[in-house]
């Protein structure tokens, strides 16, 4: 029998309120230990990603969120059998159990913000022209014209990127003070600036939202987008397979990561 | 107005899908039956959205939300 | 649909537009068509070239801001840079490979270059 997964959660009770997943099937809890594998039963033929299946597999975690502490499972998982699902769960226990615990209590809330980044280069070039640091490099050949261009694009770069960290840290500081360990991705494309997730306690989201709010003001030209509150999806660690519990190392690193995401996070506060 | 409704639409499917087709966890072995792994990584808004009207090519109708309640 | 997950904001078309953006600069399929064997060999040996060549610019340009090289050293310096860059175009060409191919994901290091 094969069974759809749609998250791992801190509980090992029965889910008492009717939720119906995907195909109308029933959503229950497998206990396993004190954790339990979210499932419902899955007939469809494999190859349905559709716009309908991927809001009703958010849907359920997000109705699971209410109760519990959720680790979200990635969407079409399917797994043959209750047999193969309590291996998993053994073999990941204590993966999971790390996880969960580190998420209890917690949201993860999205923060994009795309800033002008011609008018950024703009204003970069123009300083350095008026500057009196300027290097010059003679043009009188086609190879010392190509090394100006060289230099005045990397100049150009070197600065956009720095522009780009400092925005971004005046943001952090912010954010930050309310998160518990966070991810940002600094320029994925020229304009997108910044795309952060942060993890952040329950009872500190509306410090965090006005947070967001306040540093809107300042940034009159740039976009901002916020979306929340999430369970954890981007903050979940596990090895890759599962063979890396049984290397009591492998346990240390993982300590370790949690360890550096937590200083991460206070070193900038 | 239409056009500012799937905008935003959109927006939101873009934002579920990074966390739901790539991120959270991510079991793969034997006994893990998924679609093919390198296609669910970044399928994207436009792939969906053509998923979605093969589907509704096959059933020959519309579709109009996500799954209904069994009655 | 009774989602509780919120997106706001003001510019949705932008935000899709970026994100769409960054979404095609990743790599879609692993193919592992044999014949395409050589094309992953060539994607490799590339790629650690154009780092290699990327150090030696980005060595060069400190140079010419420290103002540690003649007009004679700019000139040669110059000379062999562009032809570094003009051969790795025609590698590129013959093996069909993009810019943004020429990358490794070191995992939770991020990107190579």
């Amino acid at each position: 029998m094969k069974l759809y997964l749609y998250g791992i959660i801190d509980s090992s009770n029965q889910i008492n309120e009717p939720i119906y997943g995907l195909e109308g099937a029933c959503v229950y809890n497998i206990p396993y230990c004190d954790i339990g594998a979210v499932v419902s039963e899955f007939t469809e033929p494999v190859q349905n990603n559709t716009e309908g299946n991927v809001l009703a597999h958010e849907e359920i975690i997000e109705r699971l969120m209410e109760h519990f502490t959720v680790l979200p499972v990635r969407f079409q998982t399917i797994i043959d059998g209750r047999d193969n699902l309590l291996s998993i769960m053994q073999s990941y226990y204590k993966d999971f159990r790390n996880n969960l615990e580190r998420f209890h209590n917690k949201i993860e809330f999205g923060i994009k913000v795309i800033w002008p980044s011609d008018k950024i280069k703009e204003h970069i070039i123009n300083t350095y022209k008026k500057s009196s640091q300027k290097v010059s490099i003679s043009d009188d050949s086609s190879n010392k014209r190509f090394m100006r261009e060289k230099f005045e694009k990397h100049k150009l770069d070197e600065e956009f990127q720095a522009k780009a960290d400092k925005f971004i840290n005046v943001m952090d500081i912010f954010f930050s003070k309310f998160a518990a360990e966070k991810k940002l991705k600094k320029l994925k494309t020229e304009d997108l600036l910044l795309d952060a997730v942060y993890l952040v306690e329950k009872d500190k989201q509306d410090d965090f939202r006005e947070a967001f709010e306040h540093i809107k003001g300042p940034h009159a030209n740039f976009k901002f987008l916020f979306s929340g509150p999430w369970p954890a999806y981007n903050f979940v660690i596990l090895p890759k397979n599962s063979d890396l519990l049984k290397d009591s190392r492998q346990e240390d690193l993982f300590d370790k990561v949690v360890q550096h995401q937590e200083l991460v996070g206070a070193e900038k506060i | 107005m239409h056009n500012v409704v799937t905008k935003s639409r959109d927006v939101t499917l873009l934002e579920i899908l990074d966390r739901v087709l790539d991120k959270g966890v991510v079991i793969s072995g034997d006994a893990v039956i998924s679609v093919a792994d390198v296609d669910l990584i970044y399928l994207g808004l436009k792939v969906l959205l053509s998923s979605v009207e093969t589907m509704e090519k096959y059933r020959g109708a519309p579709i109009t939300g996500p799954m209904q309640e069994p009655t | 649909m009774t989602l509780n997950s919120v997106v706001e904001t003001d510019f949705p078309e932008e935000f899709v537009e970026e994100m769409e953006k960054s979404q095609d600069a990743l790599p879609k399929k692993i193919d592992a068509n044999p014949e395409n064997v050589e094309k992953g060999l060539a994607k490799l040996v590339l790629t650690l070239i154009e780092l290699i060549r990327k150090l030696l610019e980005k060595q060069a340009m400190r140079r010419v801001e420290s103002g540690s090289l003649s007009e004679e050293q700019i000139e040669n310096v110059g000379e062999t840079l562009m032809k570094l860059e003009n051969k790795m175009d025609e590698l590129k060409g013959i093996f069909g490979l993009k810019d943004e191919e020429l990358n490794l994901n070191l995992g939770p290091l991020g990107d190579l270059m």
